[in-house]
């Protein structure tokens, strides 16, 4: 039994697929070890709150459990669940579209918020992305952290090609300020909720 | 080029992953619920496989299939031994087998085994 979970632990997240492929629960489980903080992570920069990413993160990773087979191993198994995860979240954020759009941009978490209690220099994005508009917002984490063009942002999102491209634009310009060099996050943070 | 250079550290900066000190406790959440899942799964087939299988039988009997089968096992053992005294009496078979419909029945489920194993052998090749 040790012996199977060293090996397991030690494996290739391709051979982890494979294995999981061939119903192995404990391969699978060590996957979602290796990415969930990778995928939590990713659902929470596009703007869902603590309860809701870990909720469409496991959604995903059952998700990606059902379609193994279908993942060909022609790119990373992370990249692939952070895909299915973005589009389930960019589904309950259509569903909630109007309620979101008109919403604030959420108060930076509290003290039991993961994110807050990261390493300097790993919140400069997630406090930079906070000054972006839900939709800029959303838009840039698709095509940014979940890795998707612009166009299978657009078909994701339901939206024109060229809205979804001048939310990316206007969401860059703003990262590119709030991110810039030397800049002071504190004082970025006074900007957007003083 | 400057945009691409803010691009590629935009990507590096998402993909470095947030601290998550439930890291454990959310890998068992979620393959708790995948066992969960395929123990349904299981109940399920099963019941469905015994409802069929009682539905199935009852058919079977109330149709009066044993009955016929049995008609139609006789037949085919009486062909059989006829087919088999006519090979015994051409001298086809080797003298020393004691060859009767048993040892034709025995033989044709040995081959059946054979044939059952070596589809499991080349279904998992495949």
């Amino acid at each position: 039994m040790a012996t199977t979970q060293a090996h397991t632990a030690a494996a290739h997240d391709l051979e982890l697929v494979a294995l999981s492929a061939a119903g192995s629960p404990a391969a699978f489980g060590e996957l979602v070890r290796r990415h969930g903080a990778s995928v939590r992570g990713l659902l929470r920069r596009m703007g869902a709150d603590g309860a809701l990413a870990d909720d469409l993160a496991q959604d995903a990773f059952l998700a990606a459990y059902e379609q193994i087979a279908e993942f060909r191993g022609d790119g990373a198994f992370q990249a692939w669940v952070k895909r299915i995860a973005a589009r389930l979240y960019v589904k309950r954020w259509r569903k909630d579209a109007r309620t979101d759009l008109m919403a604030e941009p959420p108060e930076p978490g509290g003290l039991n918020d993961p994110v807050q209690r990261g390493v300097e220099g790993r919140i400069d994005l997630d406090q930079a992305l906070r000054a972006l508009s839900p939709a800029e917002r959303l838009c840039v984490s698709l095509c940014y952290g979940a890795g998707l063009s612009h166009g299978e942002a657009a078909l994701a999102l339901n939206s024109p090609l060229g809205t979804v491209k001048s939310h990316v634009k206007r969401g860059l310009d703003k990262l590119r300020d709030r991110l810039a060099p030397g800049r002071d996050i504190s004082a970025s943070e006074n900007e957007i909720h003083g | 080029m400057a945009d691409r250079t803010f691009e590629m550290t935009l990507e590096r900066l998402f993909a470095e992953e947030p601290p998550f000190r439930d890291g454990e406790l959310f890998a068992a959440r979620v393959t708790e619920k995948i066992h969960r899942g395929w123990t349904f799964r299981q109940f399920l087939i099963g019941s469905l496989g015994l409802l069929g299988g009682v539905i199935g039988g009852g058919q079977m009997l109330s149709s009066g299939l044993v009955s016929r089968l049995s008609v139609v096992t006789a037949a085919s053992r009486h062909l059989v031994s006829s087919r088999l005294a006519d090979l015994a009496s051409a001298r086809v078979l080797p003298g020393g087998l004691a060859l009767n419909s048993e040892v034709v029945w025995m033989a044709g489920a040995l081959a059946a085994v054979a044939v059952g194993l070596a589809l499991t052998r080349g279904i998992r090749d495949i």
